[in-house]
Order: C-alpha cells, then sequence, then structure tokens
C-alpha cells in the first residue's frame, strides 16, 4: 500500500502539466503596469521639437508650459459615442454588397463626408476582441490591448489603474464632461469635472440613456466650462439586444441619432466662427463595438470588431496629406457624390486623441498616431504658432514635419513600454522578439537624427529632399509601431493552439491513465461494479457514467453552465430517486431515500435563491424579500428565529460529533479534537452574538470579540489539524479495527475543519454542515442497501460507483447552496475579512480559497472514508477496506478530472464565442483550481488515511505492484 | 440480480388474459384520446399546448382520464373480489394520488414551485398521472407486490403489465429528458415550464405505446409457436 500512494502524485503530476499547458496557450496575461506618463518625460527622448523652437520663439515662453508631448492642434473636443454601431450603419450603402434596411439612416454623416472631405472623414474603426463595451472603453482610452487576466487589476472593481487618456486629460487640467451610460463611471470613479451617468443594466430599456444624454448634451454645447465632452448612447446596442439590427425599433433609433447629429453639428457650426465658441473643435461620432445581425457582440467576427468613427472639424485644412498616408477607399453613393472611408485601429485612439489635444500620451498605449485622423486637427498644419519663420516651406512639409516628430515621440514612448514592460513583467515577449524591435527602432532613430540634421541645413535652401526624407522617416516609424502592435496582439489576445492542444492531449492522457489505474487496482484485489462480479458491467456502473458525461457535455452550452447549479441539482435528484426506486426493491430505508430527496429539494431551493440575487430584475424574488422585510419589521420575534436557528444547528452538529465519537473507542487525541472543535462552536456563537444587537452582552464582547474570537478558531483548527498530523507521524498503534479507526479520523478531520468553515460561512454555515452530515449519511445508508441484503459472500468486493458520483454531484450542489457561483463576482470577498482588517495577501488568499471550496472540496474529499468505513465490518481486515478506498478515491477524481476536461474541451471549442470571457474563462478557472485543489487533497488524504496500513501491507507480498508501476513509468 | 429477486415475485395470474386486438384497442383509444384533446384544443379553443399551456393539459387530462380508467379498469388483477365499478372507483382515487406523486417528484428535480405555476403544475401532474399511476391503480388496486414488481423491478409479465409498465416508463423518462432544453437560452415559449416536459412525456407515453405493442405482439408470436 505504500507503493500505491504514489498514484495520485502521479495523476496530480500530470494533470498540473496539462493545465499549465493549456492555461498558457489561452488565459493571455499582460501585466498592469503602474507608471503614468508626464509632461516633463518628453525631455528625455530623442525627438528635439525644440530645434527649430530654440531658433524661432526661445525667447518668447518657455516651450515647456505651453505645451507638453505635442502642440496641442485642437481646443475642444466632442466625442458622441454610439454603442454598437456598426460599420453600415454610417458609410454609404454602396460600400456593400446589398443595401439593407438599416443603412444609411446616419444621413447627415453622409452629407458632411460628401462635402469636404478634408475636414470630415469617416472611419471604419477596427476593435480588438473582446467587443464588449467595458473592455472596449478600456482598450479606447489605455491604447492597450484587453486580456483576460490583466494583472494586478483588482477582480472586484473595474476602476482603470492603468494610465489613460481621462486621466492624463484630468492631470492636464483638461475638464472632462461625461453623460451616458455609467459605465464610464465605474472605470473613472474620481476623473470628471461633471457627469450625468444613467444605469446601463436594463437592456430593456432603449430610451433613458438616450433622453438623458440629449437633455444634457445640447446645453452643454453653448458653455464654455469643459475642454472635453464625452456623451454616450447605450439604445443602439439595447435595440439589437432585444429586437436585432433589422427592426423598426434600429430603425428609429437610428433616425432619432440623426436628429441628435443635426443639431449637435448646427449648434458647433454656429459658434465655429474665428474667436466662437467652438472655432477650434473636433467632432468625434463612434461606436465602441459593432454588433451582429442578431444584436450579439463580445466575439470577434468581423461584423462584431468593425465599427466607425466620423470626425468633423470645422475649419479648413490648407491641404491634403499625401496620397501614401492615406488609407481610404472612395464610392459614389446613391446621390452620385464621392465618398470616402478610411481605416483606423481602435488601440490608435488614445494616442491620436492625445497629440491632438497636445496631453502626454498613455503609458501604455501601443497604438500610433493616425495621420489622417490628425491631419483633421487644423493646428497640425501650422508647424509652429509664430509660422512666419519659413517661406519657403510648403504647408504639406511642415504637416510632414510636425507628424514625423509625433510620430517620433509616439514610437519613443512605446519603446520605452517595451522595455519597462518586459523587464517587469514575469511572462513578457520573447528575446529575438525584443531585438528584432530594438533594432527597427534604432534604426528609425538613426535616420531621424540625420533628416533634423538636413531639415536645419536646408532650411533656407532649396529642399527637394526634404519631402522624400520625410516619408521615408514617417514609413520608418509606421513600419515600427505596426510591428510592435503585431507582437503584442500575439501575445496579448492569440491564443496559442499548439499549447492548448498539447494540454488536452495531456489532460485525456492523465484520464486513460486515471482509467487504466482503477482498473489495474480494481482487477488486482478481486473488486466488481457488480454483485455478482462476472460481466464487470452493471445498471449503476452505466447510469454513473451516464451522469457524469450528462454533466460534462452540459458545459457544451453557456445557459448549462450559467445554471449549473440547478443541472447537478437535477441530476443529483435523479440519483436520488433511482435510490428511491432501489429502497422501494428492498422495501428499507425508504426514510433514508426521502430525506435525502427532502434535502435536495430544500438545497435546490437554496441554489434558486442563490441565482435570483444574480438576475436584480427577477420580480418575485424582490416581492418575496420585501415581504419578508415587513413580517420581519411587524414582529422582532422572526428576528430572533432567524438568530437563534444557527445556533441550534451549530449545538445539533456539536451533538452529532460527540455522539459519533462515543459510539466508537473514545480515547486518545480523538477526545480533545472534538472537546477543541466544541470549543470552537461556543466562540462562533459568542462571535455572532457580538456581531448581532440582540443581546446586552455584545457590548462587553465588542471591543475583543471582532477579530481575537476568529483568530483563536482559526488557531484552534489549525492546532487540530497540527495535532492529527503529528499523531499521523508518532503514533503507529495498530488498533484492531481499520474500519472503525478510519471512521473515527474521518469525524476527527471533520470536526478539525468545520469550526473554521462554518465561521467563514456566517450563519448559514451551520445549516451548511448540517446537511453536509446529513446528506453524507444518506448516502452512505443508500449504498449500503443491497449491500446489507446479502449476506457476506460477493457484496465484499463489490463497489457500487452511484455513491461515489452522488458525492460529487451533492459537493457541487453544496459549491452553489453556499451562494458561491463560477465567477469572479461569485467569491464572497467578505469572508476573507473575518478576523482581519487590513488586507494581507497570504492569509486571506487562503481564507478565500477555503470558503470557496470548503464544503465542495475540502470537506468532501476528507470525508469520502465515510462511504467506505460503515461498510460493516470486514473479516478481509485493513488492507482490504483500505484499498477498497483507494478506488474510491480514484473514482471520484475521475469524475472531477472528467467535468474539468469536458470544461476544457468546451473552452478550446467556444474560445471565439461571444461570451469566452465573461462566462467560459471563469468557469475554466475555477475548475481548474478546483482540480488541482482535489488532486492536491486526495494525496494529503491518501498520506493521512492510508499510511497506518504500511506495517500490514509488508506483510502481503504485492507482487502486481511493479506492473503497474511499470504501466505508469511508460508515460 | 435482479432477474433472480423477480422471479419469486411472479405473481399468479389471476387476470382476465387481454388478446392482442384488446391491447391494440385500449393503446389505440388512449393514443385517440390524446388526439381528440389536441384537436379540440386547437379547434374549438383554437389554443395551443405553447399559447395555453394550462388550459391545454386540463382538456387532454380531461379527455383522457375516462378513456384510460374505463379501459384499464376492464383487466383488473383480482377479477373475482372486485367488481368494474370499484376498479373505477381505485381510478379516480389514484388520479390526484399519483399527481401528487409526480408533482413531488418535479419539484424534487427543479420544477419551479412559484404560486403563478401552481396551475400548471397541477394539471401537468394530473396528465402525468394518467400515463404513470393510474392504470396500474385501476388494475393492481391495493396488490403492494404488483406495485413493486412493475415500478421497482421493471419486471412485466403479463400482456396488460406490459402496457402499463412500458408508457408509464416511457412518459417520465420523456419528461426527464424534455427538461433539458429548458435553461437554454433560446427565449422560445415552449422553453417555459411545463410545456416541453409535457412534450417529452407525450412522446415518452406515445413510444411506450408502440414498445409495449411490439412486445405483446412479439411474446404471443412466440407462445404460439
Amino acid at each position: 500500500m505504500g507503493k500505491r500512494i504514489w498514484i495520485p502524485w502521479a495523476i496530480m503530476a500530470l494533470q498540473v502539466v496539462a493545465i499549465l499547458l493549456f492555461t498558457r496557450g489561452f488565459l493571455l496575461t499582460r501585466t498592469e503596469l503602474p507608471f503614468y506618463s508626464n509632461c516633463s518625460d518628453v525631455s528625455q527622448s530623442p525627438c528635439s521639437y525644440s530645434v527649430p523652437e530654440t531658433q524661432n520663439r526661445n525667447d518668447t515662453v518657455d516651450p515647456n508650459q505651453q505645451r507638453c508631448w505635442s502642440k496641442p492642434a485642437v481646443g475642444r473636443l466632442v466625442i458622441i459615442v454610439f454603442d454598437a454601431l456598426r460599420f453600415d450603419f454610417v458609410a454609404p450603402s454602396t460600400f456593400f454588397q446589398e443595401s439593407k434596411p438599416w443603412m444609411d439612416k446616419l444621413k447627415l454623416v453622409q452629407d458632411m463626408a460628401a462635402r469636404n472631405a478634408s475636414t470630415a472623414r469617416i472611419f471604419k474603426a477596427i476593435a480588438d476582441p473582446p467587443t464588449t463595451s467595458l473592455q472596449r472603453l478600456k482598450g479606447l482610452t489605455t491604447g492597450g490591448l484587453p486580456t483576460f487576466i490583466d494583472v494586478g487589476n483588482s477582480f472586484g472593481a473595474p476602476a482603470i489603474v492603468e494610465d489613460n487618456l481621462i486621466h492624463q486629460l484630468a492631470k492636464n487640467g483638461k475638464r472632462v464632461v461625461m453623460m451616458g451610460d455609467d459605465t464610464w463611471t465605474q472605470l473613472f470613479p474620481r476623473h470628471f469635472e461633471k457627469s450625468f451617468p444613467y444605469p446601463s443594466f436594463n437592456v430593456r430599456d432603449l430610451d433613458t440613456v438616450d433622453n438623458g444624454c440629449i437633455e444634457h448634451l445640447l446645453p452643454f454645447l453653448y458653455q464654455e466650462d469643459w475642454d472635453v465632452l464625452i456623451a454616450h448612447f447605450l439604445g443602439v446596442d439595447h435595440a439589437g439586444h432585444i429586437f436585432g439590427v433589422d427592426s423598426m425599433q434600429m430603425i428609429e433609433k437610428l433616425e432619432q441619432y440623426n436628429n441628435v447629429l443635426l443639431k449637435v453639428v448646427e449648434a458647433l457650426e454656429r459658434q465655429s466662427a474665428p474667436g466662437g465658441l467652438h472655432e477650434n473643435t473636433l467632432l468625434l461620432v463612434m461606436g465602441d463595438h459593432g454588433q451582429t445581425v442578431n444584436g450579439d457582440h463580445g466575439g470577434g467576427s468581423s461584423e462584431e470588431v468593425e465599427t466607425s468613427l466620423f470626425a468633423v472639424s470645422f475649419k479648413n485644412p490648407p491641404s491634403s496629406i499625401p496620397s501614401e498616408f492615406d488609407t481610404s477607399s472612395c464610392e459614389l453613393d446613391l446621390d452620385g457624390r464621392n465618398i470616402c472611408a478610411s481605416s483606423i485601429q481602435q488601440l490608435d485612439f488614445a494616442v491620436t486623441i492625445s497629440a491632438l489635444l497636445g496631453i502626454p500620451f498613455p503609458f501604455g498605449s501601443i497604438g500610433r498616431v493616425n495621420p489622417q485622423l490628425y491631419a483633421l486637427g487644423v493646428g497640425t498644419w501650422n508647424f509652429e504658432d509664430g509660422v512666419g519663420n519659413s517661406q519657403n516651406q510648403s504647408k504639406l512639409e511642415q504637416w510632414m514635419l510636425n507628424y514625423a516628430n509625433v510620430l517620433c515621440t509616439n514610437s519613443w514612448q512605446v519603446k520605452r513600454y517595451i522595455d519597462i514592460y518586459s523587464a517587469s513583467s514575469v511572462i513578457g515577449f520573447s528575446h529575438e522578439d525584443l531585438l528584432h524591435i530594438a533594432d527597427m527602432y534604432a534604426k528609425a532613430e538613426e535616420r531621424w537624427s540625420l533628416t533634423t540634421k538636413k531639415v536645419l541645413s536646408h532650411e533656407k535652401e532649396s529642399h527637394n529632399e526634404l519631402l522624400p526624407a520625410l516619408k521615408r522617416q514617417i514609413n520608418l516609424y509606421s513600419d515600427f509601431l505596426a510591428s510592435v502592435a503585431e507582437l503584442a496582439r500575439s501575445k496579448w489576445t492569440e491564443f496559442n493552439l499548439k499549447m492548448m492542444g498539447a494540454g488536452l492531449g495531456i489532460m485525456l492522457i492523465s484520464l486513460l491513465v486515471h482509467f487504466l489505474a482503477i482498473k489495474k487496482v480494481k482487477e488486482e484485489y478481486g473488486f466488481s461494479f457488480t454483485s455478482s462480479g462476472d460481466s464487470g458491467i452493471s445498471f449503476s456502473l452505466i447510469f454513473s457514467c451516464f451522469m457524469v458525461v450528462m454533466r460534462a457535455c452540459s458545459f457544451l452550452s453557456n445557459s448549462f453552465i450559467l445554471e449549473e447549479g440547478k443541472v447537478a441539482c437535477f441530476l443529483l435528484a435523479t440519483t436520488g430517486l433511482i435510490k428511491m426506486r432501489y429502497s422501494i426493491m428492498k422495501k428499507k430505508m425508504i426514510l433514508e431515500a426521502l430525506v435525502f430527496l427532502l434535502l435536495i429539494t430544500i438545497c435546490r431551493f437554496t441554489i434558486e435563491v442563490g441565482l435570483s440575487k444574480l438576475a436584480p430584475s427577477s420580480e418575485i424574488i424582490n416581492a418575496y424579500l420585501s415581504w419578508m422585510l415587513r413580517i420581519t419589521a411587524g414582529f422582532p420575534v422572526w428576528n430572533i428565529v432567524a438568530e437563534v436557528i444557527p445556533a441550534v444547528s451549530l449545538i445539533l452538529l456539536a451533538f452529532l460529533l460527540r455522539k459519533a465519537i462515543t459510539g466508537s473507542s473514545s480515547e486518545g487525541i480523538w477526545k480533545y479534537i472534538i472537546m477543541g472543535t466544541n470549543i470552537s462552536y461556543i466562540l462562533i456563537a459568542m462571535h455572532w452574538a457580538s456581531e448581532s444587537n440582540i443581546f446586552n452582552l455584545a457590548e462587553v464582547l465588542k471591543g475583543i470579540g471582532r477579530n481575537y474570537i476568529p483568530r483563536l478558531i482559526y488557531a484552534i483548527g489549525f492546532g487540530q489539524l497540527l495535532l492529527l498530523a503529528f499523531n499521523q507521524l508518532f503514533n503507529k498503534g495498530t488498533s484492531s479495527d481499520c474500519s472503525k479507526v478510519l471512521y473515527i479520523k474521518t469525524v476527527a478531520m471533520f470536526s478539525a475543519w468545520s469550526s473554521t468553515l462554518i465561521l467563514l460561512l456566517g450563519k448559514q454555515g451551520p445549516w451548511i454542515a448540517l446537511a453536509f452530515v446529513i446528506g453524507g449519511y444518506c448516502i452512505m445508508r443508500l449504498d449500503n442497501i443491497e449491500l446489507d441484503a446479502k449476506d457476506g459472500g460477493s457484496w465484499n468486493t463489490m463497489l457500487d460507483p452511484i455513491p461515489v458520483t452522488q458525492w460529487s454531484l451533492f459537493a457541487v450542489c453544496l459549491f452553489f447552496c453556499t451562494g458561491h457561483w463560477c465567477a469572479f463576482d461569485g467569491l464572497r470577498y467578505g469572508a476573507a475579512f473575518i478576523g482581519f482588517d487590513d488586507f494581507i495577501l497570504v492569509p486571506q488568499a487562503i481564507l478565500l480559497t477555503m470558503d470557496t471550496f470548503g464544503f465542495s472540496l475540502i470537506l468532501p474529499i476528507f470525508g469520502l472514508p465515510f462511504l467506505v468505513a460503515r461498510l460493516g465490518q470486514t473479516e478481509k481486515g485493513k488492507k482490504f477496506v483500505l484499498t477498497r478506498l483507494s478506488l474510491v478515491y480514484m473514482i471520484y477524481g475521475l469524475i472531477m478530472a472528467t467535468s474539468v476536461t469536458a470544461t476544457i474541451i468546451c473552452v478550446t471549442m467556444h474560445r471565439r464565442h461571444l461570451m469566452v470571457w465573461g462566462l467560459f474563462a471563469p468557469k475554466f478557472v475555477f475548475d481548474v483550481a478546483g482540480l488541482i485543489l482535489t488532486d492536491i487533497l486526495v494525496c494529503l488524504a491518501s498520506h493521512y488515511y492510508f499510511s497506518q496500513v504500511e506495517d500490514d501491507a509488508l506483510q502481503d507480498p504485492f507482487t502486481k505492484d511493479n506492473a503497474l508501476q511499470d504501466l505508469f513509468t511508460k508515460k | 440480480m435482479k432477474q433472480k429477486k423477480n422471479k419469486e415475485m411472479a405473481a399468479k395470474p389471476s387476470s382476465k388474459a387481454i388478446s392482442k386486438a384488446e391491447a391494440l384497442a385500449v393503446h389505440l383509444i388512449s393514443g385517440f384520446g390524446l388526439s381528440v384533446a389536441f384537436w379540440v384544443a386547437h379547434n374549438v379553443h383554437s389554443i395551443t399546448l405553447t399559447s395555453h399551456p394550462s388550459h391545454t393539459l386540463c382538456l387532454i387530462w380531461v379527455f383522457e382520464c375516462p378513456a384510460v380508467i374505463l379501459l384499464y379498469s376492464r383487466y383488473r388483477k383480482d377479477h373475482e373480489q372486485c367488481s368494474y365499478f370499484k376498479a373505477v372507483g381505485r381510478g379516480l382515487l389514484g388520479l390526484p394520488a399519483g399527481a401528487l406523486i409526480n408533482a413531488l417528484g418535479a419539484i424534487v428535480l427543479g420544477a419551479p414551485a412559484g404560486i403563478q405555476y401552481l396551475p400548471k403544475t397541477i394539471n401537468w401532474s394530473l396528465v402525468m398521472s394518467l400515463f404513470t399511476i393510474v392504470p396500474a391503480a385501476s388494475v393492481f388496486g391495493s396488490s403492494w407486490t404488483d406495485w413493486q414488481r412493475i415500478f421497482a423491478f421493471t419486471k412485466p409479465i403479463e400482456p396488460v403489465d406490459y402496457m402499463i409498465c412500458l408508457p408509464a416508463h416511457g412518459a417520465v423518462i420523456g419528461a426527464w429528458f424534455g427538461a433539458f432544453p429548458m435553461p437554454l437560452d433560446w427565449e422560445r415559449p415552449w422553453q417555459e415550464w411545463p410545456i416541453c416536459v409535457s412534450y417529452g412525456a407525450i412522446v415518452g407515453y406515445l413510444v411506450g405505446i408502440v414498445a409495449s405493442l411490439g412486445f405483446i405482439l412479439v411474446r404471443q408470436h412466440v407462445k404460439g409457436d
């Protein structure tokens, strides 16, 4: 048996490798850096913008006070965001193969773009998936790429901590006004001068947010106390979600938006005369992402990532930019006018806007200043305010020089970010990639110094060479920036399919190994899944497999993952009904079967109440809760009952523990462990009493109770575990009855863990623990139905897989019963702060893990011997019982591993799914963490429960162990 | 192991034997009752199971109830001691009792238990009761061993056993599978409780009927040889 103990370790090693590989390929990580760009940083850059300046204007003003990284080219900025604005909402229908009813509704945009291509421009803006509003706003403002885990981001609060556009605006004295979608205020809680947020939750409400925006937007256009105005409309997004793109509601929304834009443009144009309020204002009308025809978004399909950006300035730029930098495609629209549409990456948005407004570029931005959008800012056409310096320079050259200069700063900023990122992040870029980038940058840099020299030296001469030189320079910088973006994309947003495949392959191999190990051990000791022991396949085996496979298949659909708790309950209830049928068959233990079904029903309602808290729109529950509250208000008795019930179940639990231990030989350390648990329970009751305000003693305890009682309970629990471990190591007293020892050990383990877990779970803790005990008892009793019916003989070697399946399903149900679900907001952060006021990483991570997996992994795994121990006193002795136990553990592990493998397969299949980051990835993280924890716990439990038998094992020659070992070493 | 047990429990045949033609007639009439209910729902009240589940289910059990009780009571086990009317009375008693069992089972498995679902659940469980419990109640009465043989051991022996056992199991298994589409986010009206479960149960019931007919035919064929 001593040799057998390495099997769980081997399986664990395989699974850990598989999971690591898969995770490396699937969960793209990026470290958020806590650095911010500052105005003064630019002096470190080689882009001495001040070269011509020192000659011309050195005497008048210190340049750093007037401008920061680039010269402000735009005075004020109006950003109107239409959520989920498809590209074909804006572009003329002639751009597309066939005309659809929702096209050509934003007439104003097309009119303006047709009238003057150099002041108004339509862009096809390409977003990076995931195309959800929150992720896109984050991408738009930081200029970075979104990933699943932004390390350093606190999971709960979505506020952006990275450097971003809005932060820079606020820091550099720009007054930002926001109206519309409240996601903005979640992301930037303190950055806005004024904000008018409206709730974005209610998808069925098409108008509240939009009307709020319209109400505030127009008056603000006549005020001068702001610099940047953001209005985020949600109607199109909501109309798409509810009615789809091809619907009347959508068309009405678009027509409404057209009217809004008409009014906005009219207001801006009226004040755009020199000296007017909007003399130098840029209007941006943009979407944050697209949507499919069904109104879905989140994924990476072209319909979802293609959104549009429409930019208008109300001043004519003197010339147009060279065609090399113009990526636009032009078509005649329905009225025969020429309309052009350019293309822009959303990645470039933050840096282009920063350059236009003259603020530092966000530190983590990897975008490039987009030439066409930059050219719309009229200020970019004058190299300096005092233009008169070089009459011989054409306007175009001035712009090119200006743009090259901005690109130089841009490249320097991106290079700085990449350098600092790869120095500080754990998972950085590969060495070759970095070398390649550094090489490109060095080349561009070298060229730049040549070019600037040329500018200086040729200033007063003919400069035929200047224009080509500038073009080459701009191309070099653009190439550098493009390759950085490409590299970042491949590292941060693309899945590594090879790694994922390898991980999945190893996972499948581990399943096979697991299965073979079970088979081997089973055959070696003559266990079988049937009572007759001949065929090897029985109804219960098929049924268990069916249940496990059912559960595994249910992960293929996002709806089933959302309802996972209910699905598990459904399957558990089915096994319960099947067991009920057995007990009717044998006319025994019908009471246990009924109690078990009742327990499942209670679990089910608990889960439903928990789920309904997720959905705030559930009216019944709200009504029910308010009804409950009214009752409680009316009768203070209810309050007391709510306080007393946990206490009663605590007492009941303590009583059960005591009974369990006295029924057997209560001697030695077991007694002390149970005593410790009882003390802990009393302490828990005191802790709760100190928190509630019913009892007067609360005042007395409040001072000392809040932190010291929980810590004392943790200490007792830890002490109990230590005691058990020491007992394990040093007390190898041979006991007569192995089954009984196993039972006592299980009870001791349960009592050692229970106090801490109950404390963490709060008031629902005692009842869940009680449910766990009752459920475990019922499963164990029902397992014995058939066994008791027979006399000796075959049942000794029979191993029924149904109880193990039930046990694992029950554990899943308890996970959901305790108010958890597979998402990061399903973690109960409050539990981590019981006994602690401040955030200390390690203890709180441990507490959170214990709270999350306590009743779904820790207790079920340590309680698994319960299924074996009470089986009756066998004649065959320890070896037999323990082999059975190890088989049970392996089957349990196999069930867990199967469902995790199903999750992995499903995540691989759905990696481009709309909900992959919202639903599948968190589920994957939870499952994988659970599986690794399961493996560890199974190994620990094996050591804990098995080691005592080593003396015994020596007596039995295990010749076949070697064969098994060979089997494993081959892998 | 099941087989061994069951042999001891094999009931002594005391009821009136049932011929192929009779079995066919019984099943056809119960199937006919279903289709009449649907026809009436569709053409007279112009409703469907999806649009008015509660009302339609009510129609189904109203039409199915006399057919099932009156037909199955003819094949009561204890032919000598029990009059036809007593068997009908047992069937009528079995209707609410079976409905209670079915409703409890559904709630254990996760059927919604809110007040607004109450009429739907009641009507659904009455229909389920007609598919499962009522025929057995009419035929077996209070003979516990027969009940156990049919529902716990699934060991039908005589043709009438097949006619009770297979459709009942079919209906329950069909209803179980019928619950599967319910959590999906297709937002179709038929995903509501108890519509797809009822469809599943009806399909399962019909499959059970066909299977039972098949078994009876094969068995009599074998016996004839």
